[in-house]
């Protein structure tokens, strides 16, 4: 390894060694308590694909290159020195850890693995070895933050392509905006994926709800937290806020994506309006009783998948359940669920950067615990879990489908 | 000769492992306190309403490893119950402290069941080691801590168990242990006649050595998680600091 690199990689590392950081590398007593948490490795029982195992590897870094027991007696802590093949390693435990934090909840010391995997993110991309399409991805999103004031014109015509669609889901009076834009002092800034799949039935809910609202110009999705470069996702996020700040909403609703709901909800500081996940929005206007739903529209047996990124790590864990009791008498959770939930195996950017066969392999587990309840349709609240979960039921071939909560919300939206 | 090397584990390497570790714990912590701070919530969901409450049963009950490894659980505990014992027999050993004498007990404490119930511990820690998949996760550093404070337990609890087992007792008495400590600490060391004229000197000598070899040790190992388990199992349950958008 060159010279010049290897000093910049070992600067970067520097640079993301806080508090807590360094107190999750100081204190791992390697207990193995973390080792069955992983799904990966409960799927494929490797080491390589345990917590602690992927924690070790940068914690050998951290010891060769931050701490005297490194340099005096590297033997002692299996220290390790950066080298090329170095950075294979840091790869693969990168990549094959979605970030899930499952090990969190059971290490007895709450070792947060996913806040190390990002030390390895970070020297991936340094090192220029990330997976090139997320890297893309996280650029063009930008890019098109960038291109917005002269694309505006051509989404607002896009947008109101949808119209039939989303009247089709809830008839509303003639003549009020069906996806309204750029509306001042809004009471809701809706954020959005790119495709209609996820604005059609958030519009219809709101507009079923009499909701002052706003659909936003920019994707929720942020690459640049699945491929762990902290700039990039302060601008795709930043973008986000800034609309918020234009038009003075009350609150941001990030549509179903936990990692756009996490990176904006606990990752961007104190913020000068409300952040809540659509999941919640939907769960207050049924207690609120400004929307009722049909139950029973919904056919068959449904189960729940947390999203890691909304569930354990986000804090939306009863909202759903809420929503799904007012949806259907036959509702069955799937075990272990909530912050024990397995993850589906599809998070960390996996689903993006493709890898079809490790992410079917890895989350053998998942499968299990979705035959073990035989559900007619398994309903989750993230984008990412939806692909991830529907390539999982092919390939395991379970007889069920997968469906989003708020899509199943909007049809049965009743008057 | 050998004279010289007892003195020098019993008195001058005392003083330095007292040094190394004040000094390496306090800059250890301090190299934390001084790093940039994370300033966003790190915490796992449910959201509990007592955090503090919540990280004080992670980190003195530990109620993950009862659920997932119960046999480590129950040593974890039993260890780490039998260190707190084992402190306040120490001290008991610089002189009489009212406090503890609250439930009577002879000095020292436990009638050999800390050492035993420590030795046990720690010969399951490492044996347990030996076994895959944990055998793999495991440092050189692992090994040696627990080979340190095997011997040094080992050692100490010989003294005790002695005490206890032999028909004629230990031939060091309480007095002689309490003459030496209090000497250490009113910074006029001696050892006195009853320990250094024992035949069993030897292994009062180790046991003092092994201890001091820990200690220095201990602020450059894992074992910080001491000092740290607290505060990191408060960033899991969102009880210190972090700051997650205004709800």
């Amino acid at each position: 390894m060159e010279q010049a690199l290897h000093h910049e990689l070992i600067e970067r590392f520097d640079a993301k060694l806080n508090d807590a950081m360094r107190m999750y590398l100081d204190t791992c007593a390697r207990c193995g308590v973390c080792i069955q948490s992983c799904h990966v490795y409960a799927s494929m029982p490797e080491l390589k694909y345990t917590a602690v195992y992927r924690a070790e590897i940068i914690r050998r870094l951290f010891k060769r290159h931050f701490k005297a027991q490194g340099r005096f007696w590297p033997t002692l802590g299996d220290s390790a020195e950066l080298t090329d093949d170095m950075v294979d390693t840091v790869y693969e435990a990168a990549y094959s850890c979605t970030g899930c934090r499952r090990c969190m909840v059971h290490c007895p010391f709450g070792i947060d693995t996913q806040m190390i995997m990002s030390i390895a993110k970070l020297l991936l991309i340094t090192a220029g070895r990330e997976p090139k399409v997320l890297t893309m991805l996280a650029d063009m999103s930008i890019q098109k933050g960038k291109s917005t004031p002269e694309t505006r014109a051509n989404f607002a015509k896009a947008v109101d392509q949808l119209r039939d669609e989303v009247l089709g889901r809830w008839r509303q009076a003639h003549g009020d905006k069906v996806v309204p834009l750029d509306v001042q002092d809004a009471d809701i800034l809706y954020v959005a994926l790119a495709g209609k799949h996820s604005m059609v039935p958030a519009a219809a809910i709101m507009n079923a709800a009499g909701e002052k609202w706003s659909l936003s110009y920019y994707e929720a999705v942020n690459f640049g937290a699945f491929v762990g470069n902290p700039e990039k996702t302060k601008l795709i996020a930043q973008r986000i806020i800034d609309e918020a700040v234009r038009l003075r909403v009350k609150e941001v609703s990030i549509c179903e994506c936990g990692t756009a709901y996490r990176v904006m909800r606990h990752m961007m500081g104190k913020l000068p309006f409300k952040v809540t996940s659509f999941i919640e929005v939907v769960a207050r206007y049924l207690e609120q009783g400004r929307i009722k739903l049909e139950q029973g529209r919904i056919k068959g047996r449904v189960t729940y998948h947390d999203p890691c990124q909304l569930g354990r790590n986000g804090g939306v864990l009863e909202e759903p359940r809420f929503i799904l009791s007012r949806l259907t008498s036959n509702f069955v959770d799937l075990t272990p669920n909530r912050a024990e939930n397995w993850c589906c195996g599809g998070g960390g950017g996996l689903v993006a950067i493709g890898e079809k066969d490790f992410r079917m392999r890895s989350a053998r587990v998942k499968a299990d615990q979705i035959k073990a309840v035989s559900p007619d349709i398994v309903c989750t609240a993230c984008e990412n879990c939806h692909t991830q979960l529907s390539d999982l039921i092919g390939h395991y071939k379970i007889n069920a489908s997968v469906r989003f909560l708020t899509d199943m919300v909007a049809e049965s939206l009743q008057a | 000769m050998i004279e010289g090397i007892y003195y020098f584990m019993m008195v001058p390497m005392v003083y330095a492992a007292a040094a190394v570790f004040v000094t390496g714990v306090v800059a250890r912590s301090v190299r934390i306190v001084i790093a940039p701070r994370q300033m966003t919530t790190l915490q796992v969901f449910p959201r509990r309403r007592a955090p503090w409450v919540h990280a004080l049963v992670d980190t003195f009950l530990m109620p993950t490893i009862r659920t997932i490894r119960p046999v480590l659980w129950v040593f974890t505990l039993l260890f780490h119950g039998a260190l707190v014992l084992l402190i306040i027999g120490h001290l008991e050993l610089i002189r009489d402290i009212r406090l503890f004498q609250v439930v009577p007990h002879q000095v020292f404490l436990g009638g050999g069941l800390i050492g035993l119930a420590l030795t046990l511990s720690l010969l399951y820690f490492l044996f347990s080691r030996f076994k895959t998949p944990y055998r793999e996760i495991s440092v050189p550093e692992d090994y040696f801590l627990l080979l340190l404070l095997l011997l040094t337990v080992l050692t100490g609890s010989h003294m005790d168990w002695a005490q206890y087992l032999s028909p004629a007792g230990f031939d060091i008495p309480v007095t002689g242990y309490r003459e030496y400590l209090s000497s250490l600490f009113t910074i006029h060391p001696s050892v006195p006649a009853a320990i250094a004229g024992s035949p069993h000197y030897v292994l009062v000598a180790l046991h003092i050595f092994f201890a001091n070899l820990f200690l220095m040790f201990l602020p450059f190992s894992k074992i910080m998680h001491t000092f740290f388990a607290l505060p990191l199992n408060l960033v899991r349950r969102g009880g210190l600091r972090g700051a997650s958008t205004a709800p």
